[in-house]
């Protein structure tokens, strides 16, 4: 079946971030509203001007709230995508879809999240006497001390350490290289502390083989950007980043309830990164060779370590070979996470990732990969994930 | 006193039989009665044929290691860390797996054989995973 989708159509015309913190002391819809507020200064555009509002499922700011908070006279178009980390590259895409439909013409995407402050998702999921039901299959986990994110992702990456001999090591070159940006990008939270790989390997073990190094940065903070068609976008203040792909995919054996389940995959090493990178470098008429800046989501090293052999930068089992010494860094094979990722940065649920995609294109990261022309994005592939690959004009 | 640690809900309309078996110490999978697929987890219609007729077959209570994490971090106070989480699969039906979990840090192998447990918690039983001792 041949793809309908039109590259480089539409365009994300504006970037906005708060402060990245462990207690922003305000509400996640004044961070949402701060955000928006500067991705709509940064494109040039009044807000009262937005009529389309989309965000993840997870969010606690309601589309229709947040357009109250910015003054729009009228938002006629809002979407919720899926679940948190594996939304905000989707959430471009319905935003762009959104406007490609003439549903809308010009769509704020945000999260916002008090992720340290209020709701903690590595203080594990177990709430009350009794786990599960109503198809969250959590009944088959909780009770067995299976309760975080990070308790997921060590039974994943013991299982690729046993099957591919990767070593503690690639994934300690994974948080150095994130951490290395970080120290030279004055929003992140790491921004003032360095790490070595013999820092990264003195860390404590969480959960083995992962140690807190391997852990992504529990933030409060928003992201949001401005997504409008092409043509209008040429007009605005900044230089745009068109969309030459996007897609999201499940993959086959996906497995029902959210990341638990994906422990019965044939596969547990693998996940829908493999068809959703199919489908993205198809829909963009490129190949992995073609990236020149990454943003790979990184709740935890090892996510980002399987995507990038799901996605095809190297072979399954492979990433031990691949990521050497600064492969990852500005200058390497494959500069990853610029920005310092949610290891080092901070852990916007993946929209820092697409703030700073967009970075890259417009030429202005505090890790800027000189003449970047493809800029990737991905977001969490766990159970279902979505990635873009942004162009400049 | 000691913190209740989190126990399953046992009414799910897909996983509601798993545990009532459990109860009387058996470890069952559902099978598809049109396909025999092993439909793991359990739901009410088939993945591969859309059959809606299912049942729930005895199957032995031996498996291999094929993943596991020893928890030093505690997020829970009725699951004390240090504890060990193992992923088991059957020997009979590599495709189906259950989760399990010991007290204190296991020394285990990949693939090593383990074997089922039942564990009873007040009226809840849990079938659990130990290795095999040699």
């Amino acid at each position: 079946m041949r793809d309908a989708w039109r590259p480089d159509t539409m365009a994300i015309a504006g970037i906005g971030s708060t402060d990245f913190s462990k207690a922003s002391g305000r509400s996640t819809l004044t961070l949402a509203a701060q955000a928006a507020l500067a991705a709509l200064a940064d494109a040039g555009l009044d807000p009262k001007d937005v009529d389309g509002i989309v965000r993840c499922d997870m969010d606690t700011v309601a589309p229709v709230a947040l357009g109250d908070a910015l003054g729009v006279e009228n938002l006629t178009y809002w979407g919720d995508v899926g679940p948190g980390g594996s939304a905000p590259a989707a959430m471009v895409a319905q935003a762009a879809a959104a406007v490609a439909a003439g549903l809308a013409s010009t769509v704020v995407v945000f999260r916002s999240i008090n992720g340290r402050s209020g709701e903690r998702y590595g203080a594990g999921y177990a709430q009350g006497a009794r786990a599960g039901g109503s198809s969250t299959y959590e009944e088959m986990f909780l009770p067995y001390g299976m309760q975080t994110p990070g308790q997921y992702f060590a039974m994943v990456a013991r299982r690729h350490m046993a099957d591919h001999g990767t070593t503690s090591e690639t994934l300690g070159r994974i948080a150095t290289a994130c951490r290395k940006h970080a120290n030279a990008n004055p929003a992140a939270q790491m921004h003032h502390r360095t790490m070595t790989l013999d820092d990264y390997h003195a860390s404590r073990a969480l959960a083995t083989p992962l140690r807190l190094f391997d852990f992504c940065l529990e933030t409060d903070g928003a992201c949001a950007v401005v997504v409008t068609s092409a043509e209008r976008a040429r007009d605005l203040r900044q230089p745009p980043a068109l969309i030459r792909s996007a897609a999201q995919s499940g993959g086959a054996d996906a497995q029902p309830g959210q990341m638990f389940p994906a422990l019965m995959r044939d596969s547990i090493t693998t996940w829908s990164s493999r068809a959703l990178g199919e489908v993205l470098f198809r829909r963009g008429g490129m190949t992995p060779q073609d990236v020149d800046v990454a943003q790979i989501y990184d709740c935890f090293t090892i996510t980002a370590l399987i995507q990038l052999e799901d996605l095809g930068f190297c072979g399954a089992g492979e990433a031990k070979d691949f990521i050497q010494d600064g492969t990852l860094e500005v200058g390497g094979a494959l500069p990853m996470n610029t920005s310092g990722g949610h290891l080092s940065e901070g852990y916007i649920h993946g929209m820092n990732h697409v703030v700073e995609a967009v970075r890259q294109i417009r030429g202005t990261s505090t890790n800027q990969v000189p003449g970047a022309e493809v800029s990737l994005v991905t977001s969490a592939p766990t159970t279902g994930g979505s990635a873009l690959l942004l162009v400049g004009a | 006193m000691t913190e209740q640690r989190v126990l399953p809900l046992t009414t799910d309309h897909d996983t509601a039989p798993f545990w009532a078996a459990a109860a009387e110490e058996r470890l069952v999978v559902q099978h598809c009665d049109d396909c025999d697929l092993p439909i793991h987890l359990p739901r009410g219609v088939c993945p591969r044929c859309h059959g809606e007729r299912t049942s729930w077959r005895e199957v032995r209570g031996a498996g291999r290691l094929h993943s596991w994490t020893v928890v030093e971090h505690q997020v829970h106070p009725g699951h004390p860390t240090p504890y060990t989480s193992v992923l088991v699969e059957l020997e009979d039906l590599p495709s189906v797996r259950f989760l399990g979990s010991l007290p204190g840090r296991l020394d285990l192998e990949i693939d090593q054989p383990m074997t089922v447990r039942f564990e009873r918690v007040g009226d809840t039983t849990l079938p659990q995973w130990e290795p095999v001792s040699s």
